[in-house]
């Protein structure tokens, strides 16, 4: 019973990582309709810079932030450099996007080398409590509760604010959006770099349970993007059950089927596209 | 057996009722004129017949054959044809590939991939035929994203009749033509073969007296009135939708 | 009627007799190259000989891919899946099963990696646009992870090594130079059905579905099964090469079914022009060449220099290569002939 509580809570806590990924990956496809593959990129990066940062002895929290602000000012200057240029070439940003993905992750190898790096908690948070006859870490914990502020405060803006109502709005059309005289610009590169932060964010959050290698971006994209479409396209509330969705049943892969690893993540995949393409959530 | 029936065909999207239970059918040979103000869901009418939309709700016949689930490509196949207010055409091929692809897509050839595309008998005798009364047959080697747009609109109407199909659906087909092209339309039009039935919409008065034998008059999603444009002409009713102000303030206008 | 239409409709007589020209010029260049391929590579350097082998083998696998890419507009990222399938199947049966002949060998692993597409397709089809694309990513890491863990069969990471040329049943011992015209007679069979294929009814389809695919439906065309057919068609050319390269490297590695070759191929199409029949053939020969280069000069920077080439050419060279030249190759006709109105 307790290993099935441990189990539960690995999931949850790793799919908090994800939905931090997946909702600011979700609202840029979204928003911008640009497919940005360097998401991943941008997680493998906030992991770097934030691990760089605190290993400089700054605060852990600090150092969290410092890698998201980074990582939104590269999501920036990518956007306002190449992908505005793309608008609706979805080809074109693909390609784009994936020449960013080889080049950051050989730039990283090239700073930081070969061999992961392996980030520890702060101190406050390092040790473990027994749940059962296991134990389990605390920081987990913290990733959950900041992962349930995060999506509070994220769902909140979705639909409590005018912003949010904006940015739906422009998910939905984004010329009749523009033609009400809306500044669609702005909201759009907003978007994009608070998309970007979290992604950042989640590298470094998630680095003291997942570490940090420059090869990571790619794999943890493509769970990025199983959950955007288990979870349905453009909704925090589909990114997070998404997200839970596939933390806790990757977590029950690993734990009894550990040959098979990513396979249940590709099956859920699979099931959800032969079954209901659109997600969990989905706006369309 | 009518050439298309509609039985209390209803479309909603959301909340929003966009057609309400619209009724009526066309007879084999008929042309006929769906008229109404903007907004009253002529040509989500016409996405509906097409199979662009599913409907929410009612029956679609075409030829005896019930078609209200029919995906779009076998309705093709049974004999319909469309064309679009907003041309759709494939920009980068040419205006001869362009008329080839509507002409090979009612037949078996479509799926063949061994022979030239144009290598079949009497295909290209087709498309002159098609071509070369709107002086389009000279042009055939342009891409279509580099002729003019009138030229473009004409394209579209031919694409559509290219198959020779039974009931055509024609939406807004003179918009973008030159005023002095619009009879050259309506001859074409009534050109085609007596067993062609004609379903199209306009807001040009001159398309629809010249060719309909029967109006439809839909407003914000409902079926209003129907009959010979003299009759609807003459409806009160109809006066109202169109002229609203005007007609409350007694002017009875012919 | 048309004030618009400036230009006139009977061509004159420079312009005809330049088409001709040019023409002609195709016709005797593809000649020469065609001549040149079959004399030259008993006489070039081992090198010189594999890279061009090289070339012509990712040619097969970027203009098969083209068919989805270029012809339909669908921008698969999973077809090294099949790639990869028929080259572990082909490396497998020479080096697990001690199976020789090219004769068993070939139609097995294509017709694998052929049954491996259809299935995949079905799955990809489910979704458009950005999903498709993530779709057939995930399925090609999917077989790629498959290929990581199964290491009885594949090898693992280590990969399949030691595959050697199958055997044709012919009285002398397969090498280099032999292998090199097996592969140039598959190429130009390849190349001659795909160029049947594009030119065919079918082929138009599949550019009228990525040009308005809402209207080829209302021309009557089953646009899914189009589609369906194009991506099978792709994964079956995939197959070829990925056959011929298991021998050609003389090892298979995971990394052959993953995004990596998948992205390669695609570059190719791209850099070469995703429009031109035979621009993935340039496409390849210039990624292949980077590629050289760079392992020489630079090899832990690859990387780097692949993505900066993406960048590069996604910015700058929209329509890839084939078409700026292909630009460059029609002014030069019209310096010829005047502007008559």
């Amino acid at each position: 019973m307790a290993e099935l509580v441990i189990h539960i809570l690995n999931g949850i806590s790793y799919g908090m990582i994800l939905f931090l990924l997946a909702s600011g990956l979700s609202f840029i496809i979204g928003v911008m309709g640009i497919l940005n593959l360097t998401h991943g990129s941008l997680y493998m990066i906030g992991a770097y810079v934030g691990l760089t940062l605190a290993g400089m002895g700054g605060n852990f929290w600090l150092a969290a932030l410092a890698g998201g602000v980074i990582t939104a000012v590269i999501g920036l200057i990518l956007e306002r450099t190449f992908f505005r240029f793309l608008y609706k070439q979805i080809n074109e940003q693909v390609l784009l996007t994936l020449g960013f993905v080889y080049i950051f992750s050989n730039l990283a190898l090239w700073v930081w080398g070969p061999f992961p790096k392996i980030a520890s908690a702060p101190t406050y948070l390092a040790h473990s409590i027994a749940i059962g006859s296991f134990s389990f870490p605390v920081y987990r914990f913290a990733l959950i509760v900041i992962g349930l502020i995060i999506g509070a405060g994220m769902w909140w803006f979705q639909e409590r604010t005018k912003i949010g109502a904006i940015v739906r709005a422009g998910m939905d059309d984004k010329e009749m959006t523009m033609g009400l005289g809306i500044n669609y610009g702005i909201i759009a590169s907003s978007t994009l770099c608070l998309g970007a932060f979290l992604g950042g964010l989640a590298g470094f959050l998630g680095a003291p349970i997942l570490g940090a290698q420059s090869d990571m971006g790619f794999p943890i994209l493509l769970l990025t993007l199983v959950v955007i479409v288990v979870g349905g396209e453009g909704s925090v509330e589909g990114a997070l059950v998404g997200a839970l969705l596939v933390g806790i049943i990757d977590a029950f892969g690993r734990a009894f089927f550990p040959d098979l690893a990513m396979f249940t993540v590709y099956a859920i995949l699979i099931a959800f596209l032969l079954v209901k393409p659109s997600g969990l959530f989905g706006r369309r | 057996m009518q050439a298309l029936k509609l039985e209390g065909l209803s479309k909603n999207f959301g909340g929003l009722e966009v057609l309400k239970d619209i009724s009526f059918s066309l007879e084999v040979g008929e042309h006929a004129a769906v008229i109404g103000p903007n907004g009253a869901g002529k040509t989500t009418l016409f996405n509906v017949i097409s199979g662009a939309l599913s409907a929410s709700s009612g029956k679609l016949e075409m030829f005896g054959r019930n078609i209200t689930n029919a995906s779009t490509h076998h309705r093709i196949q049974y004999g319909l044809g469309r064309s679009f207010q907003i041309t759709r055409l494939f920009p980068d091929l040419t205006i001869l590939d362009n008329i080839l692809l509507a002409l090979h897509g009612t037949k078996p050839s479509r799926y063949h991939m061994f022979h030239k595309v144009a290598a079949y008998d009497g295909i290209m005798e087709k498309a002159e035929q098609l071509l070369q009364p709107l002086d389009l047959w000279d042009l055939r080697g342009e891409k279509v994203k580099a002729i003019s747009y009138g030229d473009q609109r004409k394209m579209e109407i031919i694409m559509s009749l290219a198959s020779d199909p039974k009931l055509i659906l024609l939406d807004e087909p003179t918009a973008g033509l030159a005023i002095d092209e619009v009879p050259s339309f309506i001859s074409t039009v009534k050109a085609l073969s007596g067993n062609t039935t004609v379903l199209l919409t306009s807001h040009d008065m001159d398309v629809v007296f010249g060719l309909a034998e029967r109006v439809i008059v839909l407003y914000y999603g409902q079926f209003i009135a129907e009959g010979t444009p003299e009759e609807i002409q003459a409806n009160p009713k109809v006066r109202e939708i169109y002229l609203g102000i005007e007609e409350s303030e007694g002017h009875a206008e012919s | 009627m048309g004030g618009d239409r400036v230009m006139n409709t009977r061509p004159d007589k420079d312009a005809v007799k330049n088409g001709k020209a040019k023409k002609t010029g195709v016709v005797a260049g593809l000649i020469l190259l065609g001549v040149l391929l079959v004399a030259l590579p008993p006489f070039m350097n081992p090198y010189g000989e594999s890279m061009i082998t090289q070339i012509l083998i990712f040619s097969v696998f970027a203009m098969g891919l083209n068919i989805v890419v270029g012809y339909t507009g669908l921008f698969s990222m999973g077809h090294a899946a099949f790639f990869g399938v028929a080259g572990y199947t082909a490396g497998i049966m020479m080096v697990h099963y001690g199976i020789e002949s090219f004769w068993i060998i070939a139609p097995a692993s294509i017709v694998l990696a052929t049954l491996f597409a259809a299935l995949f397709g079905i799955i990809s089809l489910r979704v458009s646009g950005l999903y498709f694309l993530f779709v057939t990513l995930a399925l090609g890491e999917l077989l790629h992870s498959v290929a990581w863990k199964w290491r009885s069969m594949t090898g693992g990471a280590d990969g399949l090594t030691g595959i050697p040329y199958p055997s044709l049943g012919l009285p002398f011992i397969m090498n280099a130079t032999h292998f090199y015209y097996l592969v140039l007679i598959i190429f130009v069979v390849c190349v001659g059905l795909l160029y049947r294929i594009v030119k065919s009814p079918f082929g138009s389809a599949l550019q009228g579905i990525r040009e308005d695919e809402h209207r080829m439906r209302h021309l009557g065309y089953n646009t899914w099964m189009y589609k369906y057919l194009a991506f099978i068609i792709a994964g079956f050319f995939s197959g070829i090469s990925g056959m011929l390269f298991a021998s050609f490297a003389n090892v298979m590695a995971p990394e052959h079914l993953g995004v990596h070759t998948a992205t390669l191929a695609v570059l190719m199409i791209i850099l070469g022009s995703d429009r031109v029949f035979f621009g993935p053939i340039i496409g390849a020969a210039i990624v292949l060449f980077l590629q050289y280069y760079a392992s020489t000069f630079a090899p832990e920077r690859w990387p780097l220099i692949l993505g900066a080439v993406f960048v590069l050419s996604v910015m700058f060279l929209r329509g890839g290569i084939s078409a700026h030249l292909i630009k460059l190759w029609n002014k030069m006709g019209s310096h010829h002939a005047s502007t008559k109105t």
